[in-house]
């Protein structure tokens, strides 16, 4: 019974094939296609580190387009005071988005990182992602990096909410890069390479604007760290951050 | 109710004065003048109505709002037009932008149905459009915009049909329009749902929630229950998408502290006709201190089903008789379901009464019913399924949550129905696409489940009569009583991280074609929601009879599907033509959940 309704709702669908789905075409569609777009900084915020340094932080997003199809920028990097250097550009990616399953994802696109400086070689990759939503709503995403040497990089986030009351979040946050193969120009060695564990306290003043306050700690991992302790550098770094999430 | 004796309809003039009722129009449309239907002068009946659609700066509360009006009015002039009549509106648009007025469960030519894009290309700025239509039906309808957003800015008013006879069944009557108002542009409102979900939503679950259950339950089913959601990423309390956080909830175009007044004399019998011209809420409506008499459903009479609440849907309206006797004043308490606000007003005996306005209730969670899991809350107790302790959990939660008893009065409901002539619907299999419906469908009912017997969330332990759909019987059978020759089933499905909203999946602008009936023909609408939250679907140019074990079933214009709900729906496609089919929550209609119905 189920496969006849669904062959004569079938033979109704292409014999009107032609047709679209308003009634006549120079009529404007009852409920239009909705395009829009968001901009979205999950992180602006000032660190004070344990080695006494400030340093100003962002992480962004922006999307625009329709359910499915969306274009999407992503920029994160960070500027310690009076260091001498110049910004350091962990990423601006330009990426096209689809929608492949009803909480994820894949996007595929472009990137540069590395300092913002005339001197400096930027780091141009290929970088394909998968960002969504995972069950017990861990919001996630993992990229894999691929540059023009060939050489693979991982960089995971995963971020969770809880709610303390309806305007007031506690939100940890975990970062995990990791390279899947060695890069001889950019000085990278396989294996684990760095760790981020956040934890930031959010007030919402509107949905669109929330202070916070946070701590986090970060860790330098396998081969890195080795090196890292050859050269008598610290693999470890541990800091206080305020700022704000918003959006528009 | 057509038999009441003419002689006792009195048009008993009120007790206020002409002055009194205008100094009150200046804030509401002055149909809705306190003394009722005997105000006739505000009423438009003429031959020809004109109807001018503008853009007016309103008073609502102590604010400046961007409403639509029509002819100076939010909500609309009141409609009012006689059965066998022909009616002739016309109307303006003196908006910038283009409009329409759909005539909300009127039965019509496709080209008067008023929806841009199906009907007719819509009016543009500056146009007149002469409607014009046999009128052969009675009953409470009303009419709206079909046009973007622009019923959320109040473009909307009631259209009351009298039967041949003139006989309204009462000595006075009072149309009540219940609406939502939010002073933010409606197109930022539907922006804010597509890129931040749960953006109005200020009774989410918080850790102390989850702490509270932990300690009142234990860990172990805490762990459960949270488990299962978290694992369908979807919220318990995910009730209403748009609030009391931005919307002013309106009875007759005025805010609770106005206290809208209808007046009545004690010992008369009150007809109350009520309208749901939300975008988004549905009510909860009572009386405290009157039961009320329901004898039409969407305009159709039914027989008499006393009750003291009933919840209407999103574009549902309802006609209830009321006797007051005493000389005191009632509230009109029409909460939203997700208990965020209310709208109110008085039934009074004199001007400037007010009677005491209830307490709001504690929101409710959704049950495991909800999920699509209600067949395994019926097995529970019997079978060793490997669920059982899920389930078991999972109900004394509910049972915590609803009071106690109901949901194994509804169980038992449903057993009484499989024993004695189950609803058509329930012998029903339903069976899902293969890929679930796509990346439109965040969820599928695993076990969707007749709920007709099930006042709603948040009412499952009202300590009151609430009326249920299967209360819902048509006062007389109905023309075609053939049985359907075929079964169309349709899945209402949306993903609400993306805030899109479907049929099967997909969305108005992803289908190739319409849902095709044959004219002529009978046949049965099977309707499964795949979604958490509740949705009236709203089906231009045809009635909908309710398969809900009555005879004779109840018409509807508009039927309200709870989550991993099915029911089942006879129709007689005998209205040729193109018609909008779609979900009456605007924002869900805005973000796809539309589709065409052809006729031929």
């Amino acid at each position: 019974m189920k496969n006849i309704n669904k062959s004569i709702l079938l033979v109704g669908t292409l014999s009107c094939f032609s047709t679209q789905a308003q009634v006549k075409p120079e009529w404007p569609s009852p409920v239009p296609e909705i395009i829009t777009g968001q901009v979205f900084f999950d992180r602006l915020e000032l660190t004070r580190t344990n080695a006494r340094e400030n340093r100003a932080v962002w992480d962004m997003q922006a999307w625009y387009g329709s359910d499915y199809h969306r274009a999407v920028f992503k920029s994160e990097g960070e500027n310690t005071q009076n260091d001498g250097k110049p910004t350091d550009l962990e990423r601006a990616e330009l990426l096209y988005g689809y929608l492949v399953s009803p909480f994820w994802s894949f996007q595929v696109g472009a990137g540069v990182k590395g300092e913002l400086s005339s001197e400096s070689n930027l780091e141009e990759y290929a970088v394909f992602s998968f960002s969504g939503l995972a069950p017990y709503w861990f919001e996630m995403e993992n990229s894999l990096r691929i540059n023009k040497e060939g050489d693979i990089q991982f960089v995971g986030e995963a971020e969770y909410e809880w709610l303390l009351s309806q305007t007031s979040y506690l939100q940890p946050r975990i970062e995990l890069v990791a390279n899947i193969t060695d890069s001889e120009k950019y000085d990278r060695e396989s294996g684990f390479s760095d760790i981020r564990i956040g934890l930031r306290y959010r007030q919402e003043i509107a949905r669109e604007f929330a202070p916070y306050i946070g701590v986090y700690w970060s860790e330098s991992l396998g081969n890195k760290r080795d090196k890292l302790k050859r050269l008598g550098e610290d693999t470890s770094e541990k800091g206080i951050v305020i700022g704000a999430r918003l959006w528009f | 109710m057509h038999d009441i004796a003419q002689g006792r309809r009195k048009f008993v003039l009120g007790a206020l004065g002409v002055g009194a009722a205008a100094a009150l129009s200046r804030i509401a449309p002055v149909w809705a003048a306190p003394q009722g239907r005997n105000f006739k002068d505000q009423v438009l009946t003429s031959d020809v109505i004109h109807l001018d659609i503008a853009n007016a700066r309103m008073p609502i509360g102590h604010k400046l709002g961007n409403a639509i009006a029509i002819n100076g009015q939010m909500p609309g002039p009141l409609i009012r037009l006689r059965e066998g009549q022909r009616a002739n509106l016309h109307v303006s648009n003196q908006l910038n932008e283009d409009t329409s007025i759909h005539w909300h469960g009127i039965l019509l030519p496709e080209n008067m149905d008023g929806v841009p894009g199906v009907s007719f290309a819509g009016i543009k700025p500056g146009e007149t459009f002469k409607y014009a239509f046999d009128v052969e039906q009675y009953g409470t309808y009303w009419y709206h915009s079909h046009s973007g957003v622009q019923e959320q800015r109040g473009h909307l008013g009631p259209l009351v049909i009298e039967p041949k006879d003139g006989d309204i069944g009462a000595d006075r009557e009072h149309t009540i329009v219940l609406s939502d108002w939010t002073f933010a542009d409606p197109h930022d409102v539907l922006r804010k749902l597509k890129v931040a979900e749960g953006y109005y939503n200020y009774q989410k679950r918080t850790i102390f929630d989850t702490l509270d259950d932990v300690s009142e339950q234990g860990l172990a089913k805490t762990w459960k229950q949270r488990e299962m959601w978290g694992d369908m990423r979807m919220s318990p309390r995910d009730i209403a998408d748009v609030t009391g956080s931005t919307y002013t909830y309106l009875m007759n175009g005025r805010t609770p502290d106005d206290n809208w007044q209808a007046l009545f004399s004690p010992g008369e019998k009150v007809r109350l006709r009520i309208i749901n011209g939300s975008a988004m809420t549905f009510f909860d409506f009572r009386i405290p201190g009157l039961e009320m008499t329901v004898v039409a459903a969407d305009g159709q009479p039914v027989k008499p089903v006393k009750i003291d609440e009933f919840r209407i849907g999103v574009a549902e309206v309802y006609d209830v008789i009321v006797e007051p006797k005493s000389a005191k004043p009632f509230t009109f308490f029409a909460e939203s379901f997700d208990r965020s606000g209310f709208a109110r007003g008085t039934l009074t005996p004199q001007l400037g009464m007010s009677a005491p306005i209830p307490a709001r209730r504690e929101m409710t969670e959704r049950g495991m019913a909800a999920m699509g899991m209600g067949s395994m809350k019926m097995n529970d107790n019997s079978s060793g399924m490997n669920m059982s302790s899920d389930t078991q959990g999972s109900m004394q939660n509910m049972d915590k949550m609803s009071g106690s008893g109901h949901q194994s009065k509804a169980s038992a409901h449903s057993h009484a129905n499989a024993e004695s002539g189950a609803l058509p619907v329930e012998n029903i299999t339903i069976e899902h696409d293969d890929d679930h419906h796509g990346a439109g469908a965040a969820m599928i009912a695993k076990n969707p489940q007749s709920r007709l017997d099930e006042p709603g969330i948040g009412l499952e332990d009202a300590p009151r009569r609430v009326l249920v759909y299967t209360d819902l019987e048509g006062a007389h059978p109905w023309p075609d009583e053939r049985e359907p020759s075929r079964q169309i089933e349709l899945h209402l499905t949306g993903n609400m991280e993306r805030y899109m909203w479907s049929f099967d999946g997909v969305k108005f602008n992803e289908v190739d074609g319409p849902v095709n009936f044959k004219f002529g023909e009978r046949l049965r609408l099977v309707m499964v929601n795949d979604t958490m939250m509740d949705h009236p679907i709203h089906l231009h140019g045809m009635w909908m009879e309710l398969e809900n074990g009555n005879y004779p079933r109840p018409r509807k214009h508009t039927i309200n599907l709870k989550p991993s709900e099915k029911v089942s729906l006879l129709i007689t496609a005998d209205a040729p033509g193109n018609w909008a089919f779609h979900c009456h929550l605007l924002y869900h209609m805005e973000a796809g959940m539309f589709r065409v119905v052809n006729v031929s």
